[in-house]
């Protein structure tokens, strides 16, 4: 372990390269470039999201997770994950939304102090995905609590969700 | 297995599963016998409403013994005016969730259930409303006071813990993390946990009813959505049964793929479980070094299938893409994943802070694991030898050559080097995989099934056995499907495994065992 922290003292500390897979077209990478200034200027380097599960099958909260991993790093942007609804700027819901979670829900979004963004995150959120009909869920959340965005994707691959996250800042900022 | 044959009203063979229908009052007994003087483990237990075939609920009970590559299946009819059955619970602790839930969701209800409250619906769903039953519907009243969730209509009580000291801890459904929802109880004595009661079902969303509009193939992709981390391993086991059911059987190449893909899910489950523990015991270097190895698994399984969750490689009959092709893909992120999975577990074996955190933490005993049917990672770490890739071959894994890992101890620490060593073995596996070559098209054509047709699908998901049933309705589409996922196995368990150690301890017990909320609560 000693010889790790000395590696990251010692050497240059190098961005981890976007690895092959990462799809990206270089219109896109300039939203992300534009995304850091806007998140800097409008959010002070600090916009905090609290992620709250309404029932989604955990796909998209493992890509969330994913977001905090060293080759996406959202964390450099200035965002973070926080614990309570209380310190969150936006909450990011995932699921078709069960209806034992409804209360929850609404609870948690009660608690997210003004000013507030709701972002809707997957197929599920945002009309029930493939679980539109079923007994059990409320077809999205826009149908529980006001939604400001939507990123589709079964599951939004991380990617898709800073580029969604960028539109919105882009939207919020006009 | 006589004494069974004698009592059976009615025997039936298909495939590996020996079905029994017998009465009333030899039920008990005969699941007694299985359990108890052939050891038997008892996999999954439900419902079907037969009432269209013959008017009448029939309960299956679903037994293997070990070393035999076999399922009894022990058939009760429920006539639908005396809707009581006798409980197993009391002989097969096992049986607990299994009989609530079929008390929940069709109204048939255990004589002798030492637990009389609700598992699946909370306080606000009304009372002696059962979905499940082909003629049940809900008022959109109903609905709105369900989601409202402050109406108490059927209560729950808490089990009270009193005396000098204790505090009553409550935690959820909302969790501090990027977590799925569930209700925990703790009853704790300055730091020190002495009870645990978790509430779950929060995110029950309907699914084994949600199949029942699905036609066969539409169901595949619902069947990828129960549990995200495990889409491949359910979309195999849903098609494993529907093919089963047709009894069609697949290209020795679908099966390749399938083994390899399901293998490929199993390494990146748990690569991303051993960093994830790290982030228990705040160990961030781990952690994100766990999550970078993920993530390049994670791109590979975007390049093989066009998805990160290996949805949509799965259909019955076999499967769309011919994995094979991009061998060479697969072979170099291996290679990069077992240096970077090489240094992971030296880093981590290496530092005596975590696994001093690990070690003695979250022990679960192979008695309490063996009476309440502990699956999977959980299972082997408590010294249960239970692994279907070994005791029911499915797919190609008869012929591949590999160890069922099982530790004694039992806590976390357990449970964390028998995913290594599972991780070492996927890792051969896939490379043997990869050395042969395999004939046969992707896909068999379908046929149409015969009404009230039923089988077995099974799957060795990461997190443990895996089960689905399938029972063809009139109309291409199922008359009931039901799932069963390892978690719902395992969660029971874990008030067992944290009791004695401290409240915060508690968050790297719950990463040791990683079960899924959404497939337990279906």
């Amino acid at each position: 372990m000693i010889k790790e922290i000395l590696k990251n003292v010692f050497l240059k500390k190098q961005a981890i390269q976007f690895p092959e897979g990462f799809n990206i077209s270089p219109e896109q990478t300039v939203k992300i470039v534009d995304f850091q200034k806007k998140v800097d200027t409008i959010f002070h380097r600090s916009l905090r999201i609290r992620q709250v599960d309404a029932g989604s099958c955990n796909a998209c909260e493992w890509e969330c997770t994913a977001l905090m991993n060293p080759i996406y790093d959202i964390q450099r942007f200035g965002i973070d994950f926080v614990a309570s609804p209380r310190h969150a700027d936006m909450l990011l819901v995932t699921g078709p939304v069960s209806r034992q979670m409804e209360l929850a829900l609404k609870r948690t979004a009660l608690a997210t102090p003004e000013p507030r963004l709701i972002v809707a995150c997957g197929d599920c959120a945002k009309d029930g995905g493939i679980y539109k009909g079923s007994y059990a869920v409320t077809n999205g959340v826009a149908n529980v609590i006001p939604v400001d965005a939507v990123i589709p994707g079964c599951p939004p691959t991380p990617t898709a969700i800073i580029l969604a996250l960028a539109e919105l800042i882009d939207k919020v900022a006009r | 297995m006589e004494r069974i044959r004698k009592k059976a009203v009615k025997t039936w063979e298909y495939l590996n599963e020996s079905s029994f229908e017998v009465r009333m009052d030899d039920f008990k007994d005969v699941c007694r016998h299985l359990y108890e003087d052939l050891h038997a483990i008892l996999r999954v237990m439900f419902a079907c409403d037969e009432r269209e075939k013959d008017g009448l609920f029939r309960i299956y009970t679903v037994f293997d013994l070990p070393g035999h590559d076999r399922f009894f299946i022990i058939v009760l009819p429920v006539r639908e005016s005396d809707h009581r059955f006798p409980s197993l619970t009391q002989t097969i602790p096992a049986a607990h969730w299994y009989e609530r839930e079929i008390s929940d969701l069709f109204g048939l209800s255990p004589q002798g259930h030492p637990d009389g409250r609700r598992l699946v619906f909370h306080e606000a769903f009304p009372a002696n409303s059962h979905p499940l039953r082909k003629d049940w519907s809900m008022s959109e009243t109903d609905k709105q006071e369900w989601g409202g969730g402050t109406t108490i209509k059927v209560p729950h009580p808490f089990m009270e813990v009193s005396g000098e000291g204790i505090v009553e801890i409550p935690v959820g459904p909302v969790h501090a993390g990027i977590i799925e929802p569930g209700h925990f109880r703790f009853s704790a004595i300055g730091e020190t946990i002495f009870y645990l009661e978790p509430r779950l079902f929060y995110t029950h969303k309907g699914t084994e009813k949600h199949f029942e509009t699905l036609a066969f193939p539409d169901g595949v992709k619902l069947a990828e959505r129960v549990s995200g981390t495990s889409s491949f391993a359910h979309g195999v086991a849903y098609c494993m049964a529907v093919e089963r059911m047709l009894g069609i059987a697949i290209t020795e190449k679908a099966s390749a793929v399938r083994t390899l893909v399901l293998e490929l899910e199993r390494i990146y489950n748990h690569i991303g479980d051993i960093g994830n523990m790290c982030a228990g015991t705040a160990l961030n270097l781990g952690y994100m070094k766990g999550a970078a190895i993920k993530e390049r698994l994670m791109q590979l399984n975007e390049i093989l299938t066009g998805s990160r969750y290996l949805r949509g490689l799965n259909v019955v009959g076999g499967v769309t893409k011919d994995v094979f092709k991009q061998a060479d893909d697969i072979l170099k992120t291996l290679d990069v994943t077992t240096r970077g999975y090489k240094v992971l577990m030296e880093l981590l074996l290496g530092s005596v802070s975590h696994i001093e955190r690990l070690e003695n933490t979250g022990k679960l005993s192979k008695d309490i694991a063996r009476k309440l049917g502990v699956t999977g990672v959980a299972g082997r770490a408590s010294g249960l030898s239970d692994d279907l890739r070994k005791s029911h071959p499915h797919l190609l894994y008869d012929r591949l050559i590999f160890e069922a890992h099982t530790h004694e101890k039992g806590d976390v620490l357990a449970r964390m080097m028998i995913r290594a060593e599972e991780t070492e073995c996927s890792l051969s596996i896939i490379q043997a995989l990869l050395e042969s070559g395999y004939k046969g098209d992707l896909t068999v054509p379908l046929k149409t099934a015969p009404p009230f047709a039923s089988a077995l699908g099974y799957v060795e998901a990461p997190r443990g056995s895996l089960f689905y049933w399938v029972m063809a309705g009139k109309n291409g589409k199922p008359l009931r499907v039901k799932l069963r996922s390892p978690s719902y196995c395992n969660w029971p368990a874990v008030p067992f495994a944290v009791h004695g150690n401290i409240v915060p301890d508690f968050p790297l017990c719950n990463k040791s065992f990683n079960l899924s909320y959404s497939g337990t609560d279906m």
